[in-house]
Parts: structure tokens; sequence; C-alpha cells
């Protein structure tokens, strides 16, 4: 192996075993700061869900920032001719996350955990919304940081080849950011609707804590609804324009589309094979591609063998990813407008198909949301910043490959210890239920 | 404008020596004092809501870097590369022992999970020591600015005596910081670990202060460095005599100047230069040369003065609203 590809793996590990965290964080922000307003007038029930959840937060709050540090050094470290080149941008959103998001985060979150007896319910309120607030905005700093690597705007080069900046606006204020960042926002708060409502389940199903679990499986079911449905549209779809505008190779490759079509039909299932250029076996809705990505059913959608094979991303891996994210997508709407529905029909915490359903779909909105990253990651492919840096120039050139492979095998050492740790705390705090709070 | 840039990054820095320092050389300083489980559970208390926050500042220093100084921060880490690695395993391990020590119910657990706090927190004062003492030495750089620091070249005497300087130093600042907050008994304990650590830093400190004037005599063409290090001085003495004081905070803040002095001092002695280059007293990466482009630069600099200020007032609002002793 290169270091190219080692520290490809490296980075792609770190942050995705990173972003399992934020997922929790971003997704429970909304409910802790609901539950601690509720208590807040008086209801005693939702003081002790909001200290669970308070809990629960924590634990990912605190795995998120161990792993969250070696991502803002890993520039530096692995990827030093990147940062030394894009620093004057790519700095930018970074540090503004740690000055303007992570204090918030961090300093209302002690506040949150340790401040209940000694601060007045008004400031304690404030403070989960500051917590709430300050891992949305944390999350946007750092989506508009990928975002600038994916659609660079708000630049110039220099002669020496630097890449300086222009208008912070620019960068702060691009749409493809603004509609990424909504995805992610609305997919994490579809997997705390979704986290939500499957511990509610699980306390349903063991009999217990029947009060608290009732409140968690409707809560959780309406939000994972009404989050499904935007994750779709309209923040899915627009990301889609965007890819099909500003990275139609990904495009191409997310679809499993080698030849160029008018009226391109969506492949619903298949196995792409960059050797023949051909999809096996594959389930076609007529001209259904052109349409999503143009809004015609005749428009003309490029694909891969329109560019230059070194243009190419990884093919299987953008397509399966993407495919995985979608289906999972659409099982996530079917399986909670089911859910609101039988909530409608109060009929939902007696129906135990549903509740096992809820509770054995905990874990998916994390693949789904994981192929998501692999589906932008990948598929942007062979670029670090689009257009303008290739990933391969980009590594730091003074570490030699057996060292990043070392700290790899490192990584996954201490990862692992880490995770089984995570799934411990988490599984023992929903173990012993929101009365034990 | 790099020369603000550099202000604001070295105070980020400072501030995170000084806040995470207490809660590292709590948890060095924790087997030595603790007699028992209740002891080493009393000290993890008086550090578990903060050491969290206080690593923000490392992380919001690390941003600051990236966005001033490109160059300077993809070259420190990319050379560093091993070290820092190490540095991120330990506050991972710090960080895993901190947060599951309470969910273990068994004794035997706790004391695993203490020894790999102190252990980590130990290795992190030791390596954050190092690299200052390679910084102040210089680096090995080459044209196009970067390097690659090996063991032999990194574990260098003066760097390792600086090393062990900082975890004399930092543990001293925790012992300051329990005697603070901490309940009498062990408020006791600490204060008498201060008695004779007291010495082992006054030593280093003679030692380190020598050893840089040797290899960097840059600091004695800046004369106003002798009124930074009467003030560290000071501040050292007026640590060692009001330890017994009524006021509970005085050898904390004492404790304070101190590092912030010998961190001012430190600072000084890199100025202009953010990487000097070994054995060259007069070439390496300055922070003009590292420096981000002017619009970032700028930009930069007014939105970090800005945080800093919001910063400042939330926490020191709610720090207040928190403050009761543990």
């Amino acid at each position: 192996m290169d270091v190219v590809t080692v520290d490809r793996i490296q980075f792609a590990f770190t942050v995705m075993f990173h972003y399992l965290f934020p997922i929790g964080t971003l997704g429970l922000g909304p409910f802790i700061a609901w539950y601690v307003y509720r208590a807040n007038s008086g209801d005693r029930e939702s003081d002790s869900i909001a200290r669970f959840l308070t809990k629960i937060f924590a634990i990912n709050f605190a795995a998120g920032v161990v792993t969250g540090i070696p991502m803002e050094f890993q520039f530096g470290t692995n990827w030093s001719v990147f940062s030394a080149r894009s620093g004057s941008v790519v700095g930018q959103p970074l540090a503004l996350e740690g000055m303007y998001a992570f204090f918030l985060e961090s300093v209302f979150l002690g506040i949150l955990i340790y401040g209940k007896n000694r601060v007045s319910p008004r400031w304690y309120t404030a403070s989960a919304f500051c917590v709430w607030i300050g891992s949305w905005i944390s999350g946007f700093f750092i989506v508009a940081t990928n975002a600038w690597m994916q659609h660079p705007v708000g630049y110039h080069v220099a002669t020496g080849g630097q890449i300086e900046l222009d208008s912070i606006a620019a960068v702060l204020f691009s749409p493809f950011a603004w509609w990424q960042f909504a995805h992610v926002i609305v997919s994490a708060a579809l997997a705390g609707g979704f986290i939500v409502a499957g511990v509610g389940s699980y306390y349903l199903l063991a009999g217990r804590e029947e009060s608290i679990g009732r409140r968690f499986v409707r809560a959780g079911a309406l939000v994972a609804f009404i989050a499904s449905a935007l994750v779709i549209f309209p923040t899915g779809d627009r990301n889609g324009h965007d890819v099909t505008i500003y990275q139609p190779i990904k495009l191409a490759a997310m679809e499993g589309l080698f030849e160029t079509k008018r009226g391109a039909p969506l492949a619903i299932i298949g196995m792409p094979d960059v050797n023949t250029h051909t999809l096996i076996d594959p389930v076609f809705v007529p001209r259904f591609l052109s349409f999503l990505a143009y809004g015609n059913f005749d428009a003309n959608v490029d694909g891969l063998t329109n560019y230059a094979t070194v243009l190419w991303p990884p093919v299987e891996l953008t397509y399966y990813a993407y495919h995985v994210m979608v289906g999972l997508g659409t099982i996530f709407l079917g399986i909670s407008a089911l859910a609101v529905l039988l909530l409608w029909r109060k009929r939902l915490d007696t129906t135990r198909a549903m509740l096992w359903a809820l509770m054995l779909l905990m874990p998916f909105p994390y693949i789904a949301i994981e192929s998501g990253w692999v589906t932008s990651e990948v598929g942007r492919q062979p670029w670090i910043i689009y257009g303008l840096m290739r990933t391969s120039e980009g590594v730091s050139a003074n570490v030699p490959t057996g060292e990043v492979l070392f700290t790899l095998i490192g990584f996954a050492g201490m990862y692992f210890v880490l995770g089984v740790t995570f799934l411990y705390l988490t599984l023992r705090t929903i173990g012993l239920g929101p009365s034990h709070e | 404008m790099s020369d603000v840039a550099f202000v604001i990054l070295a105070f980020m820095i400072a501030v995170y020596i000084l806040l995470d320092g207490y809660d590292l050389g709590v948890g060095a300083l924790a087997p030595f004092i603790a007699r028992n489980e209740d002891d080493r559970a009393a000290a993890m208390h008086a550090i578990g809501p903060y050491y969290s926050g206080n690593e923000v500042w490392l992380i919001a220093a690390g941003g600051i870097s990236f966005a001033l100084f490109p160059l300077a921060y993809a070259s420190a880490f990319s050379g560093f590369y091993l070290p820092f690695m190490v540095v991120l395993w330990m506050l991972m391990f710090r960080g895993i022992a901190m947060e599951v020590r309470e969910h273990f119910p068994s004794p035997l657990w706790h004391t695993f999970w203490d020894a790999a706090f102190s252990l980590s927190s130990g290795i992190l004062i030791l390596l954050f020591g190092v690299t200052i003492g390679n910084l102040v030495r210089g680096l090995p750089l080459h044209a196009s600015g970067f390097f690659f620091g090996t063991f032999a070249f990194l574990l260098n005497p003066y760097a390792l005596v600086v090393g062990i300087f900082a975890v004399a130093a930092l543990v001293q600042h925790g012992a300051t910081f329990l005697s603070m907050v901490a309940e009498d008994e062990l408020a006791a304990r600490a204060r008498g670990a201060i008695l004779w650590l007291w010495y082992v830093v006054l030593a280093l400190y003679v030692v380190v202060t020598l050893w840089t004037l040797a290899i960097r005599p840059i600091v004695a063409t800046r004369p106003w460095l002798a009124l930074v290090a009467l003030l560290s001085i000071a501040a050292f003495v007026g640590l060692r005599l009001r330890l017994q004081s009524n006021a509970r905070a005085i050898p904390f803040v004492c404790s304070t100047i101190f590092l912030a002095s010998l961190f001012v001092a430190a600072a000084a002695t890199l100025y202009p230069y953010l990487l000097p280059e070994y054995g060259n007293a007069t070439g390496g990466l300055t922070i003009y040369a590292a420096s981000a482009s002017p619009s970032a630069m700028s930009w930069g600099i007014g939105a970090a003065l800005v945080g800093l200020v919001l910063v400042g007032t939330y926490s020191a609002l709610a720090f207040r609203r928190l403050n009761t002793p543990v």
C-alpha cells in the first residue's frame, strides 16, 4: 500500500468512528431542551427524562471530544501539504467551530450535568438550549469546512499555489454548505427520534418504565417521521441537485450509470462492474434518474464513460453506499409513517410488532448516515478539494508509510476499547432507566 | 498582524496549559497523596466537572493555529507525528478512565482506572514539556519548512529536562488546585506534597533557565524578560510563603502567575519564530512566513478576539454560578 491509501484509510476510519457520537449529541440536543423546559413547568417525570437523556448525551459528548481531537490534528499530521496550502480558507470554519460552538456546548453541558441544584431554573433551561444550539452550530462549521472542499467558493489561488481567502461570507453562506448542513442535521434528528423511540420500545416490551416508555415511543416516532420526510425532501433532493450540477461524475458513480443516456433509468438494484462498464442484474425504474436529476424525464444524464477513468471515484463503493443510504431512508419513512398512523389511532404503545421494529431499527440510522458519508467523500475522489487539488497531492510527504500504518493500527486498538466502553456505559445507563435518576 | 495573531495563539495555549495543567497535575499527583479509594475519588471529583471543558482550549488553539499559521500547523504536526499520536491516544485513554471509573462497582476496577488516569496524565505533561523544549531548542527544518522528528532528535537531554520540569511544575500546580478546592485532610496532604515538590521545581527551574540562556542567548537581548523572570520568582516564593494562608486560593493564584510568566518567557524566546531551526540562531519558520493570506488573517484575528471575549464572559458567568466547594 502506498502512503496515500493508508492516510485515506486512517482518515476515513477515524472520522467515521468519530461521526457516531455527534449523531447522538445532534439528535438528542433538542429532546433534552424540550424535557428540561417541560420539567421547569413542574412536570417531575420530565425532570427524570431530562437527566436520563443528559447522561446519554454526556457519554456521547465525551466520546465525541476524544475522537474529535484527532480529527482536527490529523489535518496537520497526515495531510500537511493540504493544510499548508489551504489553511487560510479551511482553517477558518474549523477555528470558528472551536471559538463559537464548542465552548458553548462544553460550558453549558457542565451546568446541565453538575448545576441542577446550583443554578436557577431559568439558567438551567437556558443552559439546555445553549447545549443544543452549540452542538448544531458546531455541526454547521464542520459541514461548512467539508462543503468548501466539495465545492470551493470565495478563494483565489496565489502564484505560489497557496489557496487564499477572498470572502468568508461566500464560504459560510454557500448554498451548497447550507443544504448539506440541513441534510446532516435532519438525518441526526432522525437518528435521535429513532433512538428515543427505540429505547421507549425496549422499556415497554420489557414491561418497565411504562409511563416514560410510552412518552419516548410517541415523541420519538413523531420526530423520526418528520425527520425521515425532511431527509428525503427537500434536503436529500437539493443535495442531489448540487451533485448533479457540480459533481456529475459522482452522480454517475452513485447511480452506476456508465453510458451517457437521454431519459436515464434509475437503478434500484444491481451490481456495477467497472471492467465491462455494465450494471449486472439491474432492476430499473425507466427514465426516473433523468427526472430526479433534472426534473425532466427526457433529460440527458452524463455517464462515467464521458470522463477519463483517472477522474472516476471508486465506483462500487460509491454506488453501494448510496444505495444503502437511500434504501434505508425509504424504510425509515415507511416504518415511521406506520408508527405515526398507529399513534393517531392510539394503538402505538400496544402494537408489539411495531415496538419490536422500532427497537431493532436503532442501529440503522447510524448505518444510513455513515453510508451517506461514504457516498459524499468516496464519491468526490480523486479530489481533496474538488477540481483544485488531488487527494494524493495533499498528504504529509515527510511521514513514512509504515509510520501511518502503525498509527492506523493503534487507532483501531484504541477505538476498539473506546467502542466497548461506550456501549457498556450506554447500555448500563439505559438498563438503569430514567426512574433511577 | 502576524504579531497580533502570535499573541492570540500564545494566549490560548497559555490558557490551555494553566487550565488543563491543573487537572493533568491532579491526575499525576493523585496516587502519591491519596491514602485510599475515597481520597482518589475526591481528587477525581475535584476535576471531573472541568477537565473536558479545559481540553476545549486545546481544540480551539489547534483551530486558531490552523487558520492563522497554516504552514506552522502543517509542519509542526506532521514533524512531531508519532509523539502527537501518543498525545492523542493518551488524551483518549485519560478521557475513558475518567468517564468510566464511576460505572464499575468493584474497587479493584477503580484502582485500575485511577492508575490509568494518572499514568496518561503524567505522560501527557511530559510530552507537552518535551515539545516546548524542542521548540525552544530548534528543529531540523528543511528548506520547504517541513521536517521529520526522530526519537533520537526529539528526546534530547535539554527537551527531556524541560519535560521533567513541566511534570514537576504542573504537579505542583495541581496540588495548589487541590489544596484550594478539596476538603481539609486531602487539602492538607496536597500542601504537604508542595513542601517537598517546591524544592524539586526550584532545582529544575534553575537548571532549565541557565540551560536555555546557554542555547538561546537571544533572551539576553530582550531585557524586559528580566522583569518576567522576577515576576515568576516572586510568584514562586509567594506560593511557598503563603502556603498555609487562610485564603486557600493564594497558592493556586501564585502557581498560575508562575506558570504564565514561564510561558511568556518561552514564547518571547521563540519570537519571531514559530519553529526555529536547530543550530542556526537566525533560521527557521517565522510568524510572517507561516501566516495565512492577509484577508484570512484580518478575518481570523477579528473572529478570534470577539470569540475570546464572548467565551470569557459566559464562562465566567457560568462558573461563578457553579462555584461551590466540592
